[in-house]
Protein backbone atom coordinates (compact mmCIF):
# COMPACT_ATOMS: atom_id res chain seq x y z
CA UNK A 1 0.00 0.00 0.00
CA UNK A 2 1.92 3.17 -1.18
CA UNK A 3 2.23 6.17 1.85
CA UNK A 4 -0.68 8.45 0.25
CA UNK A 5 0.26 12.25 -0.10
CA UNK A 6 -1.95 14.68 -1.60
CA UNK A 7 -1.49 15.24 -5.36
CA UNK A 8 -1.11 11.40 -5.90
CA UNK A 9 -3.06 9.93 -9.01
CA UNK A 10 -5.29 6.73 -8.77
CA UNK A 11 -5.09 4.06 -11.39
CA UNK A 12 -7.95 4.43 -13.54
CA UNK A 13 -10.25 2.29 -15.07
CA UNK A 14 -10.74 2.11 -18.61
CA UNK A 15 -14.20 0.84 -20.37
CA UNK A 16 -15.87 1.22 -23.80
CA UNK A 17 -19.59 1.01 -23.36
CA UNK A 18 -22.11 -1.21 -25.53
CA UNK A 19 -25.62 -1.30 -25.39
CA UNK A 20 -25.52 -5.07 -24.60
CA UNK A 21 -23.35 -4.31 -21.72
CA UNK A 22 -26.50 -2.00 -20.54
CA UNK A 23 -28.83 -4.35 -21.28
CA UNK A 24 -27.07 -6.78 -19.19
CA UNK A 25 -26.80 -4.30 -16.63
CA UNK A 26 -30.58 -3.68 -16.62
CA UNK A 27 -31.43 -7.74 -15.97
CA UNK A 28 -28.91 -7.64 -13.58
CA UNK A 29 -30.17 -4.36 -11.47
CA UNK A 30 -33.54 -4.62 -12.33
CA UNK A 31 -33.47 -1.12 -14.06
CA UNK A 32 -35.76 -1.47 -17.16
CA UNK A 33 -36.29 1.86 -17.90
CA UNK A 34 -37.10 2.59 -21.52
CA UNK A 35 -34.27 5.44 -21.35
CA UNK A 36 -31.51 2.63 -21.36
CA UNK A 37 -32.91 -0.13 -23.42
CA UNK A 38 -35.65 1.04 -25.98
CA UNK A 39 -34.69 2.85 -28.80
CA UNK A 40 -37.60 3.94 -29.93
CA UNK A 41 -38.36 5.50 -26.51
CA UNK A 42 -34.79 6.97 -26.06
CA UNK A 43 -35.04 8.51 -29.28
CA UNK A 44 -37.55 10.94 -28.02
CA UNK A 45 -35.78 11.91 -24.62
CA UNK A 46 -33.93 14.69 -25.17
CA UNK A 47 -30.66 12.83 -25.45
CA UNK A 48 -32.18 11.22 -28.58
CA UNK A 49 -30.56 7.83 -28.03
CA UNK A 50 -30.29 5.28 -25.28
CA UNK A 51 -27.69 5.86 -22.15
CA UNK A 52 -26.07 4.09 -19.82
CA UNK A 53 -27.01 3.45 -16.39
CA UNK A 54 -25.99 6.12 -13.95
CA UNK A 55 -24.59 3.61 -11.63
CA UNK A 56 -22.93 0.91 -14.62
CA UNK A 57 -20.97 4.06 -14.97
CA UNK A 58 -20.96 4.65 -11.45
CA UNK A 59 -19.34 1.10 -11.04
CA UNK A 60 -16.21 1.71 -12.73
CA UNK A 61 -15.11 4.08 -10.04
CA UNK A 62 -16.01 1.84 -7.13
CA UNK A 63 -13.51 -0.53 -8.83
CA UNK A 64 -10.68 1.79 -9.00
CA UNK A 65 -11.24 2.89 -5.64
CA UNK A 66 -11.17 -1.04 -4.87
CA UNK A 67 -7.87 -1.07 -6.85
CA UNK A 68 -6.42 1.48 -4.99
CA UNK A 69 -7.00 0.67 -1.65
CA UNK A 70 -8.00 -3.15 -1.32
CA UNK A 71 -10.45 -3.59 1.96
CA UNK A 72 -10.38 -0.54 3.01
CA UNK A 73 -12.72 0.58 0.37
CA UNK A 74 -14.76 -2.30 1.76
CA UNK A 75 -15.18 -1.06 5.32
CA UNK A 76 -15.03 2.10 5.24
CA UNK A 77 -15.16 3.92 1.70
CA UNK A 78 -17.73 6.75 1.35
CA UNK A 79 -18.90 8.58 -2.37
CA UNK A 80 -20.49 11.42 -3.23
CA UNK A 81 -21.61 11.44 -6.40
CA UNK A 82 -23.23 13.96 -9.50
CA UNK A 83 -23.98 12.33 -12.81
CA UNK A 84 -23.46 15.54 -15.43
CA UNK A 85 -23.56 13.83 -18.32
CA UNK A 86 -25.01 10.38 -20.22
CA UNK A 87 -22.71 7.79 -21.56
CA UNK A 88 -24.03 6.52 -24.65
CA UNK A 89 -23.36 3.33 -26.03
CA UNK A 90 -19.85 3.10 -27.78
CA UNK A 91 -18.74 5.92 -25.37
CA UNK A 92 -15.46 5.00 -23.36
CA UNK A 93 -15.38 5.67 -20.10
CA UNK A 94 -12.67 6.85 -18.35
CA UNK A 95 -12.31 6.56 -14.54
CA UNK A 96 -9.64 9.68 -12.73
CA UNK A 97 -9.17 10.01 -9.03
CA UNK A 98 -6.77 12.06 -7.35
CA UNK A 99 -5.64 12.34 -3.26
CA UNK A 100 -6.93 15.92 -2.09
CA UNK A 101 -6.15 15.39 1.07
CA UNK A 102 -4.87 13.28 3.67
CA UNK A 103 -6.69 13.66 7.04
CA UNK A 104 -4.37 12.17 10.43
CA UNK A 105 -5.88 10.72 12.83
CA UNK A 106 -4.07 8.69 15.26
CA UNK A 107 -3.33 5.48 13.94
CA UNK A 108 -5.52 5.79 10.62
CA UNK A 109 -5.60 8.28 8.10
CA UNK A 110 -8.54 9.66 6.08
CA UNK A 111 -7.89 9.98 2.40
CA UNK A 112 -9.99 12.25 0.15
CA UNK A 113 -10.08 12.02 -3.20
CA UNK A 114 -11.41 13.59 -6.23
CA UNK A 115 -12.73 11.74 -8.22
CA UNK A 116 -14.84 11.23 -11.46
CA UNK A 117 -15.52 9.80 -14.98
CA UNK A 118 -14.92 11.28 -18.44
CA UNK A 119 -16.10 10.48 -22.17
CA UNK A 120 -13.65 10.37 -24.59
CA UNK A 121 -14.95 13.77 -25.56
CA UNK A 122 -13.24 14.81 -22.31
CA UNK A 123 -17.07 15.72 -21.08
CA UNK A 124 -17.30 14.53 -17.46
CA UNK A 125 -20.14 12.31 -16.93
CA UNK A 126 -19.57 11.69 -13.48
CA UNK A 127 -18.06 14.02 -11.03
CA UNK A 128 -17.25 13.34 -6.91
CA UNK A 129 -15.36 13.09 -4.22
CA UNK A 130 -14.05 9.82 -2.26
CA UNK A 131 -13.30 8.93 1.22
CA UNK A 132 -11.67 6.50 2.45
CA UNK A 133 -9.78 4.92 5.77
CA UNK A 134 -6.53 3.71 5.88
CA UNK A 135 -3.75 2.48 8.64
CA UNK A 136 -0.82 4.49 8.90
CA UNK A 137 2.57 2.96 7.90
CA UNK A 138 4.56 3.24 10.93
CA UNK B 1 -48.87 -0.17 -9.37
CA UNK B 2 -49.92 3.54 -9.15
CA UNK B 3 -47.93 5.86 -6.67
CA UNK B 4 -48.98 9.49 -6.20
CA UNK B 5 -45.55 11.08 -5.50
CA UNK B 6 -46.70 14.34 -4.31
CA UNK B 7 -48.09 12.73 -1.17
CA UNK B 8 -44.96 11.25 -0.39
CA UNK B 9 -43.12 13.18 2.51
CA UNK B 10 -39.70 12.78 4.45
CA UNK B 11 -39.38 10.05 6.45
CA UNK B 12 -41.89 8.17 5.36
CA UNK B 13 -40.54 4.58 4.59
CA UNK B 14 -41.25 3.54 0.89
CA UNK B 15 -39.55 -0.23 0.96
CA UNK B 16 -38.36 -2.85 2.92
CA UNK B 17 -36.66 -5.54 1.41
CA UNK B 18 -35.07 -9.02 1.76
CA UNK B 19 -31.83 -9.07 -0.29
CA UNK B 20 -30.11 -12.37 -1.09
CA UNK B 21 -26.79 -12.28 -2.73
CA UNK B 22 -27.03 -15.85 -4.26
CA UNK B 23 -24.28 -16.79 -6.57
CA UNK B 24 -26.36 -16.13 -10.06
CA UNK B 25 -27.47 -12.55 -9.41
CA UNK B 26 -23.65 -11.72 -8.43
CA UNK B 27 -22.20 -13.13 -11.00
CA UNK B 28 -24.55 -11.65 -13.31
CA UNK B 29 -23.76 -7.97 -12.14
CA UNK B 30 -20.11 -8.61 -12.31
CA UNK B 31 -20.60 -9.79 -15.69
CA UNK B 32 -22.68 -6.57 -16.36
CA UNK B 33 -19.75 -4.58 -15.15
CA UNK B 34 -16.93 -5.52 -16.43
CA UNK B 35 -17.91 -5.05 -20.11
CA UNK B 36 -14.78 -5.45 -22.50
CA UNK B 37 -12.52 -5.98 -19.42
CA UNK B 38 -12.05 -7.94 -16.33
CA UNK B 39 -13.39 -6.75 -13.34
CA UNK B 40 -10.60 -6.03 -11.08
CA UNK B 41 -11.29 -6.92 -7.97
CA UNK B 42 -8.75 -8.48 -5.68
CA UNK B 43 -10.64 -9.63 -2.77
CA UNK B 44 -11.53 -13.10 -3.70
CA UNK B 45 -14.29 -14.64 -5.49
CA UNK B 46 -16.49 -14.68 -2.64
CA UNK B 47 -16.52 -10.79 -1.51
CA UNK B 48 -19.47 -8.75 -3.22
CA UNK B 49 -18.94 -5.57 -4.97
CA UNK B 50 -20.12 -2.97 -2.82
CA UNK B 51 -22.05 -1.59 -5.74
CA UNK B 52 -23.28 -4.35 -6.63
CA UNK B 53 -25.09 -4.23 -2.73
CA UNK B 54 -25.93 -0.21 -3.89
CA UNK B 55 -27.12 -1.84 -7.37
CA UNK B 56 -29.79 -4.17 -5.33
CA UNK B 57 -31.08 -1.45 -2.74
CA UNK B 58 -31.78 0.76 -5.63
CA UNK B 59 -33.39 -2.37 -7.68
CA UNK B 60 -35.90 -2.54 -4.26
CA UNK B 61 -36.89 1.12 -4.47
CA UNK B 62 -37.63 1.21 -8.12
CA UNK B 63 -39.91 -2.28 -7.54
CA UNK B 64 -41.82 -0.60 -4.31
CA UNK B 65 -41.63 3.05 -5.36
CA UNK B 66 -42.76 2.37 -9.21
CA UNK B 67 -39.92 4.63 -10.46
CA UNK B 68 -41.42 6.28 -13.78
CA UNK B 69 -40.14 5.63 -17.37
CA UNK B 70 -37.69 8.11 -18.15
CA UNK B 71 -36.70 8.72 -14.39
CA UNK B 72 -32.96 10.25 -14.06
CA UNK B 73 -30.87 9.69 -11.42
CA UNK B 74 -29.10 12.76 -10.66
CA UNK B 75 -26.60 12.05 -7.74
CA UNK B 76 -25.79 9.12 -5.15
CA UNK B 77 -24.36 9.03 -2.44
CA UNK B 78 -22.67 5.85 -0.72
CA UNK B 79 -21.29 5.01 2.92
CA UNK B 80 -19.38 0.87 2.45
CA UNK B 81 -19.46 -0.30 6.14
CA UNK B 82 -18.25 -3.91 5.83
CA UNK B 83 -17.84 -6.31 3.42
CA UNK B 84 -20.67 -8.86 2.28
CA UNK B 85 -20.17 -12.08 0.92
CA UNK B 86 -22.22 -14.53 -1.77
CA UNK B 87 -24.82 -16.30 0.64
CA UNK B 88 -25.33 -12.94 2.84
CA UNK B 89 -29.02 -12.14 3.24
CA UNK B 90 -29.47 -8.21 3.45
CA UNK B 91 -31.82 -6.02 5.00
CA UNK B 92 -32.93 -2.85 2.79
CA UNK B 93 -34.56 -0.30 4.35
CA UNK B 94 -35.56 3.11 1.91
CA UNK B 95 -37.17 6.29 2.96
CA UNK B 96 -37.95 9.45 1.73
CA UNK B 97 -35.75 12.39 2.89
CA UNK B 98 -37.00 15.23 0.55
CA UNK B 99 -39.74 15.59 -1.85
CA UNK B 100 -39.66 19.03 -3.95
CA UNK B 101 -40.48 20.20 -7.29
CA UNK B 102 -38.90 22.52 -9.57
CA UNK B 103 -39.83 24.24 -12.66
CA UNK B 104 -41.07 21.02 -14.10
CA UNK B 105 -39.48 18.30 -12.02
CA UNK B 106 -39.73 16.49 -9.01
CA UNK B 107 -36.46 15.95 -7.59
CA UNK B 108 -37.01 13.18 -5.33
CA UNK B 109 -34.20 11.94 -2.44
CA UNK B 110 -34.57 8.50 -1.26
CA UNK B 111 -32.04 7.59 1.82
CA UNK B 112 -31.05 3.62 1.90
CA UNK B 113 -30.11 1.33 4.83
CA UNK B 114 -28.66 -1.90 4.34
CA UNK B 115 -27.87 -4.54 7.20
CA UNK B 116 -26.67 -7.96 7.55
CA UNK B 117 -27.90 -10.61 9.35
CA UNK B 118 -26.34 -9.68 12.21
CA UNK B 119 -28.34 -6.31 12.02
CA UNK B 120 -24.65 -4.76 11.41
CA UNK B 121 -25.09 -1.32 9.02
CA UNK B 122 -23.23 -2.81 5.59
CA UNK B 123 -24.41 0.60 2.86
CA UNK B 124 -25.92 3.36 3.75
CA UNK B 125 -27.01 5.94 0.95
CA UNK B 126 -28.71 8.77 -0.66
CA UNK B 127 -30.35 8.43 -3.92
CA UNK B 128 -31.84 11.27 -5.75
CA UNK B 129 -34.08 10.90 -8.61
CA UNK B 130 -35.55 13.25 -11.10
CA UNK B 131 -39.00 12.64 -12.61
CA UNK B 132 -41.93 14.67 -14.26
CA UNK B 133 -43.34 16.94 -11.57
CA UNK B 134 -46.98 14.96 -12.15
CA UNK B 135 -48.60 13.76 -9.13
CA UNK B 136 -49.71 10.43 -10.19
CA UNK B 137 -47.69 8.21 -12.89
CA UNK B 138 -48.37 4.82 -13.69
CA UNK B 139 -45.58 1.70 -12.58
CA UNK B 140 -43.64 1.37 -15.76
Amino acid sequence: MPNWISGMNLEPIIKTITQNQINKYADASGDFNPLHINQPFARKSQFGRTIAHGMLIAASLSEMMGVNFGIDWHISGRMKLRFKAPVFPGDTATTFGEVKEVIDLNSKSEIVCVIGVKRQTGENAITGEARVMVNTIQ
Amino acid sequence: MTVDYSTLTAGQEVSNTTIVLDSNTITRYIESVSGDSTLRYPLGPDVVPPMAIAALGLRAIINDLGIPEGTLHSSQDLAFLGPTFVGDKLTCRASVKLNSVRRESRFVSISLCINDAGDREVMTGTTTLIMPATGTLQDA
